[in-house]
């Protein structure tokens, strides 16, 4: 799953006391409020198949007010169209507050873990013995309008995501279309029917081309939920979309803010996880981080019911004293990458050279973020805690800052003063830092750098071939969270050939061969041989450079209860948020 | 030397009548043309020559800004943050301001975040300022003096059309016209980087010249209307002299005063709304400038004072002296109006 901020190393996160935390003893959940080191994510995730609704009360919740989410440096999703879904924020909104899916994430109020629980589905799927085939029966639930959701619209809802010229950079482009059997070439319902899924009564069962273990998983994604068989033509359905969860969305405005109120069609009862305490919600994206962070710590009315998406370095130490239990370190499988262009930069000793001449510490501290705390060294594809990682180091020991060992890979490539181009956002002035950084570090490494000033949504510009600002460019990033706890959500979205978020066009037969193979071995197999992939991806190819594993820092107004992150999404969890009255 | 508070010189002397008050007043009449008599008045005003003074200082500041920091041996070239800040605890600088004493390496400190050298910043920054200001000022005079003097002398549907660009251009909001204009420029450089930088500054200049002309194109026109009128011109058209010469010879030379006058106005207008621009994010981001510093040191101005001081400073100061010592010049240029 992208994050949207793809430009600065990730603007927004903080700068603590690490001196101050002596006196901190307790909080051992993944949620603590210490930010004082890197928190290493869950391999594992628990999976509840009978839970039931209505979802267990948050203790001390009070209906009524409105929670406003501040989302400073991002201007959120383009539209809200369930099949284009794939981003950290958009979907941590989407799925837990307008959008029910077949499975969904549920948060232990006990132990603070994620857990699988069933959403639209009576359970998590039925797998068949070899995982080849997936049933799962639909609850009898409204849409906002009062029509019943049935599993035809389901089954709508998945055909739809497999059209390639409309949702190009949608994530079911990688997971539905690579597992459920719908024959070679088809690209949605404008192709009739997909034989793969067979629809009787409430009943849907997804026929796959290979064994598909973590359907439940991907079930937890929109891609796989209803959509009205009427008027839900994209564009205009993703400006506004029908809900079926406890809100309903009131206004949309793109890059602007998001209002939602309640959805009184929504039936408690059937739902395990999701609460509607609060009337109503207003997101507001790209929000200035000073007058956020600022906001909060004033501790006004308005500031009281006011959750903030990211908190600002420079006032890190002071939120944390003001917030108390509502300022969270989350953290999630997430890794920054830098992508040199796998069709230019052809030499692999290059690509080592820009790896050592990358200024990890000024780097990240220039973004407004701290080394060794939201952010630490990278070295695999895999994030920490990832089952199956195998720790390696791609050129023989972690990478570290050093521009002489840049200069002799160079040297040794016959490409002194190797010229990079990539772009910056130089309307941010955390973004621009951070890049002036990185061009300074790469110039005392022997590189030539040429910063192209950009300021609109980097992933669209990195996947048109069109643009002659992106056929200039050498060197791209991506920044990646996994979308459940598993390498098949890492490695093929970023490494396959042809992958939207494959910002390095890698692209090797024996890769991309590998990855297929992967997935029909036997399921205690699979994740040893994705550490094995990532290995030889990192050691014979290096086609793109892990710059940080990552953690985030959230914060919360005074009166704003339930307040915890989503260690799925690497997000805030928005379920069991309530205003106190 | 006390002057009578309501003397003879309230009522003018802009001839080649000595003042009475001037020491050498009675030695022989010597020949003066008016400016040199307004000159004469400003020297002789100290809060004028002290401004000038300031203004001076700025000027040598920007055109030696480079040989300045390389005295101080400082370069505009971001730090090494994770060295010289201390984000630990709040990523304030390890030496130097705010909390420390004074660092001799960064004499005005260095910036949060990037470990900028402030005194650079500064430097360039003032020449930034004084270059777009300056600039600009030069284009939008020349521009409004040949539209105001050809509106006022050519007159009928000339001047009538001229008046209604004028008043066309007065109808544009500045602000709006700025906002939109920029991300046109980023769109249009992007791909030519190294050019960015100039198109920046050419596109700044434009944009506030394009803004500025009016006014003094409406002050020569009134003041033309009036001249045209007057003896010296009518004989030198009965002697059959082309227009271009009436207007350069004969016109401009009687128009100097006020054009100086609305100059050294313009200038610090120029100034601050360079600053302003770059504060909004729409001026100069490519390169230094102090409305953009002011920008970044917001965040800072609890913590910080110093780094929003330094670039506010600056600005304050020039534009008060530029502005005071517009106003010095205006009064002795046009002694009637004097205080």
């Amino acid at each position: 799953m992208k994050r949207t901020k793809s430009l600065a190393v990730v603007a927004g996160f903080a700068m603590v006391t690490l001196a101050a935390c002596g006196g901190d003893g307790g909080g051992g959940n993944a949620g603590g409020n210490n930010p004082s080191e890197f928190i290493n994510p869950e391999s594992e995730f628990g999976k509840v198949a009978d839970a039931e609704g209505p979802a267990p009360e948050v203790e001390g919740a009070t209906t009524g007010g409105t929670i406003t989410v501040a989302i400073p440096g991002d201007p959120g999703p383009e539209d809200l169209d369930p099949a284009n879904g794939w981003s950290v924020l958009g979907n941590s909104i989407q799925q837990a507050l307008t959008h029910r899916s077949l499975v969904q994430f549920r948060r232990d109020q006990e132990t603070g873990a994620m857990e699988l629980v069933p959403d639209l589905a009576t359970d998590l799927g039925r797998p068949n013995e070899d995982f080849t085939e997936w049933t799962f029966t639909i609850k009898d639930v409204n849409w906002e309008n009062g029509n019943p959701i049935t599993a035809e619209e389901v089954k709508y809802g998945v055909e739809r995501t497999f059209d390639s010229e409309t949702f190009t950079s949608g994530p079911g482009q990688v997971y539905s279309v690579s597992n459920f059997d719908c024959g070679e070439g088809y690209t949605g319902p404008q192709d009739g029917d997909c034989p793969g899924i067979t629809v009787d009564g409430q009943d849907i069962t997804f026929k796959m081309q290979g064994p598909f273990p973590d359907m439940d998983f991907w079930s937890t994604f929109m891609a796989i939920g209803p959509i009205p068989l009427e008027n839900s033509e994209f564009p205009a359905y993703g400006r506004m979309p029908l809900s079926s969860g406890p809100y309903k969305i009131k206004e949309f405005r793109v890059n602007e803010s998001l209002t939602l109120e309640k959805n009184p069609e929504w039936d408690a009862a059937s739902d395990p996880a999701r609460h509607q305490y609060a009337d109503e919600w207003v997101f507001k994206f790209d929000q200035d981080q000073e007058k956020t962070d600022q906001l909060l710590l004033s501790d006004s009315a308005d500031a009281q019911t006011t959750v903030s998406n990211g908190l600002g370095a420079t006032n890190v130490a002071a939120l944390r004293d003001a917030l108390g239990d509502n300022f969270i370190q989350q953290t999630g499988q997430c890794v920054s990458y830098r992508t040199p262009d796998y069709t230019k930069i052809t030499d692999v000793n290059i690509r080592k050279a820009i790896a050592w001449g990358y200024d990890f510490e000024n780097i990240v501290l220039a973004g407004g973020n701290i080394p060794g705390v939201t952010r630490i060294p990278a070295s695999t594809i895999m994030p920490p805690g990832m089952s199956g990682r195998k720790e390696y180091f791609p050129d023989g020991e972690q990478f570290t800052y050093d521009p002489e060992k840049a200069k002799a890979l160079l040297a040794e490539a016959g490409e002194e003063g190797y010229k990079l181009t990539f772009i910056y956002d130089d309307s941010d002035a955390e973004a621009k830092a951070a890049a002036e950084q990185e061009k300074k570090g790469y110039e005392n490494a022997g590189f030539t750098v040429e910063m192209i000033p950009y300021q609109e949504d980097a992933y669209a510009l990195w996947d048109d071939a069109e643009s002659p600002i992106n056929a200039k460019l050498n060197l791209r990033s991506v920044n990646w969270c996994s979308d459940w706890p598993s390498a098949s959500t890492m490695i093929p979205p970023l490494v396959q050939s042809g992958q939207p978020y494959n910002t390095s066009y890698f692209s090797e037969t024996e890769v991309d061969d590998r990855i297929k193979e992967i997935a029909t071995l036997p399921l205690e197999d699979q994740a040893p041989a994705w550490g094995d992939l990532d290995e030889l991806i990192g050691t014979k190819y290096f086609p793109m450079i892990p710059t940080a594993y990552r953690n985030d820092l959230f914060g919360a107004g005074s009166k704003i209860g339930g307040f915890t992150g989503d260690a799925a999404m690497s997000a805030i969890y928005y379920k069991d948020l309530f205003v106190i009255q | 030397m006390s002057t009578p508070t309501m003397g003879s010189e309230t009522l003018g002397h802009l001839s080649d009548e000595a003042d009475p008050d001037d020491a050498v007043a009675k030695t022989p009449v010597s020949g003066k043309s008016p400016l040199a008599i307004a000159a004469g008045r400003l020297r002789r005003d100290k809060v004028a020559m002290a401004c000038l003074t300031i203004v001076l200082f700025f000027v040598l500041i920007a055109i030696f800004a480079g040989q300045l920091a390389s005295l101080f041996n400082v370069t505009t070239q971001p730090g090494n943050p994770s060295q010289q800040l201390d984000f630990i605890n709040d990523g304030m600088p390890l030496k130097g301001p705010p909390h420390n004493g004074f660092d001799p390496e960064h004499p005005f400190g260095i910036a949060p975040k990037t470990a900028k050298d402030n005194l650079a910043s500064w430097l360039y920054g003032a020449r930034t300022s004084m270059l777009i200001a300056t600039s600009a000022t030069v284009v939008a005079s020349i521009v409004g003096v040949v539209l105001g003097l050809v509106a006022g002398f050519v007159g009928g549907a000339v001047d009538k059309v001229i008046s209604f660009i004028t008043d066309l251009f007065l109808t544009l909001p500045f602000l709006l016209m700025a906002l939109v204009i920029a991300p046109i420029l980023n769109e249009r450089f992007a791909l030519t980087p190294d050019r960015y930088q100039t198109m920046q500054v050419v596109s700044l200049i434009g944009i506030l010249a394009a803004f500025g002309w009016m006014g003094i194109a409406r002050l020569v026109r009134g003041e033309v209307l009036s001249l045209r009128e007057r003896e010296f011109i009518l004989s030198a058209r009965v002697i059959g002299m082309p227009t271009s010469r009436i207007m350069v010879k004969e016109l401009l030379p009687n128009l100097v005063a006020p054009i100086v006058v609305a100059v050294s106005l313009m200038l610090p207008a120029f100034i601050a709304a360079e600053a302003g621009l770059a504060f909004l994010g729409v001026g100069i981001t490519q390169g230094e400038s102090w409305g953009q510093t002011i920008l970044l040191a917001s965040a800072y101005f609890e913590l910080y004072p110093l780094y929003l001081w330094e670039p506010l400073l600056g600005i304050v100061v020039l534009v008060l002296a530029l502005n005071l010592l517009g106003d010095a010049i205006r009064d002795a240029v046009d002694p009637k109006t004097r205080r």
